[in-house]
């Protein structure tokens, strides 16, 4: 089987010859380092020869100024797209998502008026996604399968613009300001999500962190209100452009209690199914006619402090029992941090490999 | 039914607080204290008992983060009309904790709920925010008395940070004048017990359990 097969085989729910895998969203900064020091390789995808490869879109002609909603800045502050300030802190991992502080442009914005005249950045432009073709191209040319990264897809983009605790008080003050927020970036996503599609891509990656350890960061009905329609529409427009795109969530944490509503929409696969709050084995029994579940091996417990054999185990474990009939996607359940033995991930990857019937 | 009796004043004020209304918080505590009611009778027994509550139903899973968030706005609603007033009389604080997220993480909105329930519980908070370097901690112990540091973390790579500060505190020698608890998703008792916490909370409303547990044991 090509990687493309066994991707589109495994999570169409069909036996592939061994089940696919990738490394998650990418090796820390110091996590690469480490990479490139002990192979001598540039590209761990390559190295290890991941299934998938991920593809965003094409860089922006806009050159938005952002300085009269975010103010006076740190230095070494970096100002994505969005308007969202990335601000550094003491750690040494530079602009590694997990590890950076955030700036909130719309933090302080009161009117609805102010929602609706918020520059947003032309994610549904057609030139971004000239090099988004061809990168496609050139990945199904190596028959591997293309995932378009469509992540913090409506949520979490808002929250990172008006920061959490505002946004929430905004969904239970049920204003008007958060719906024009919600409603515009779903615009602009739903743009996207076509593009990417039309592109040719196998896999449309959505995301939004709803999850805690413990359970939905808000109530199912919240979430119901707010994040289910706008995510709905998203997932049925790029359906539109062709009916077997494979629908990819992920977010992070114990979201059992949605995931009845997620298949609903249209979802196909649920992402990390972090073991150490999710049971994968008891979610396939209940749902794995149904779902697909790519992720599976901690990276907040096996991963990090683990030794080989654990994460030997871990991934035989979860093919015997994830992995019976399709369904199973391996993977890191997140970014490999740089506390993870570079030791556990060559134990990971050899295990899936050797697995192959 | 006599709707302005002081019980039902504080029941009124403990329930708008629960419900997260902030304007009827608000009108409750000035129809209270226009009533005579004393403003240390409401903290006792109107916002720490709401705040509880609201604490309680976030740990057996009726409420949420926003729910938490709502009450807190509704606490400091009330708060702002009767801290003033409270200025002078014997302080009633149920202990002085120090919480932040510790060097090298950002994430504080875990942190920010222990800190609201904490206020809400009675105790007086020293919140340092996020990426605290371990002297930021001892130096809360060592100057500013307090009893309890609580850590949080999110990241397995930042929860080691919590070794470092307890450490630090050791090398300090003030580790023996407070209590460490720590937190966050990827924190176990397991992990704490490894580090020499003195406690570890799954949520934030076990975190004010918590707390209360190791003040009213003797250091």
């Amino acid at each position: 089987m090509t990687s493309r097969e066994r991707v589109l085989t495994a999570m169409r729910r069909r036996q592939p010859d061994r089940p696919p895998f990738d490394l998650s969203f990418g090796f820390s900064t110091a996590q690469l380092e480490t990479f490139r020091a002990r192979t001598g390789a540039e590209d761990p995808y390559d190295y290890f020869e991941v299934d998938t490869r991920m593809v965003w879109p094409g860089p922006t002609r806009l050159a938005t100024d952002f300085s009269g909603y975010l103010g006076p800045l740190p230095p070494g502050t970096v100002v994505d797209e969005w308007g969202l300030a990335h601000v550094p802190t003491s750690s040494a991992e530079g602009d590694h998502a997990h590890l950076v502080g955030y700036r909130h442009p719309m933090l302080h914005l009161e009117s609805t008026a102010e929602a609706a005249a918020y520059p947003l950045p032309d994610l549904d432009a057609s030139y971004r996604y000239e090099p988004v073709r061809a990168e496609i191209e050139d990945i199904h040319r190596r028959n591997l399968a293309a995932m378009a990264m469509l992540e913090c897809t409506v949520f979490e983009r808002a929250w990172y613009l008006r920061g959490m605790e505002r946004l929430l008080l905004d969904f239970t003050d049920g204003n008007a300001f958060a719906t024009t927020l919600l409603d515009r970036i779903t615009e602009r996503r739903i743009g996207q999500a076509q593009h990417y599609v039309r592109c040719g891509a196998d896999v449309v990656a959505y995301g939004d962190d709803v999850g805690t350890q413990r359970g939905m960061l808000m109530s199912v009905r919240m979430w119901r209100t707010w994040l289910k329609p706008r995510l709905a529409r998203t997932i049925a427009a790029a359906r539109e452009v062709r009916r077997d795109v494979l629908v990819f969530y992920h977010s992070d944490g114990e979201v059992s209690a949605i995931i009845p509503d997620l298949i609903e929409i249209g979802v196909d696969i649920l992402n990390p199914i972090q073991p150490e709050c999710m049971d994968p084995v008891a979610l396939k029994r209940a749902y794995g006619d149904r779902l697909s579940f790519w992720g599976t091996i901690g990276t907040q417990s096996t991963f990090p402090f683990g030794s080989q054999d654990d994460v030997r185990r871990e991934v035989r474990s979860r093919i015997e029992t994830v992995g019976a009939g399709g369904g199973l996607f391996l993977a890191p359940t997140h970014v490999i941090e740089p506390e993870v033995p570079f030791e556990n991930i060559v134990a990971f990857v050899e295990a899936v490999k050797g697995e192959g019937r | 039914m006599n709707a302005e009796s002081p019980e039902s004043l504080i029941a009124v004020l403990r329930q708008a607080v629960i419900d997260g209304q902030a304007a009827a918080a608000a009108s409750a505590t000035e129809r209270a204290l226009a009533a005579g009611l004393p403003p240390r009778t409401l903290v006792d027994e109107a916002l720490i008992p709401a705040m509880d509550e609201a604490g309680r139903l976030f740990e057996c899973g009726e409420f949420f983060v926003p729910e938490l968030l709502v009450a807190a706005r509704a606490l400091k609603a009330s708060q702002a009309l009767v801290t003033p007033l409270l200025a002078g009389s014997p302080t009633a604080s149920a202990g002085r904790i120090a919480i932040g997220t510790v060097k090298g993480d950002m994430h504080d909105i875990g942190k920010n709920l222990v800190v609201a329930l904490l206020q809400g519980g009675g105790f007086e908070v020293i919140d340092l925010g996020a990426d605290v370097p371990p002297e930021r901690f001892v130096a809360a112990v060592a100057d500013d008395g307090a009893d309890i540091v609580g850590l949080s973390a999110l990241l397995t790579t930042t929860m080691l940070q919590m070794k470092s500060t307890v450490q630090a505190l050791e090398q300090a020698g003030v580790r023996g004048a407070a209590k460490v608890i720590v937190g966050g998703a990827p924190v176990t008792q397991r992990f704490a017990d490894e580090i020499g916490a003195d406690g570890y909370a799954d949520n934030a409303a076990a975190a004010v359990l918590l707390a209360r547990r190791l003040m009213s044991r003797p250091a």
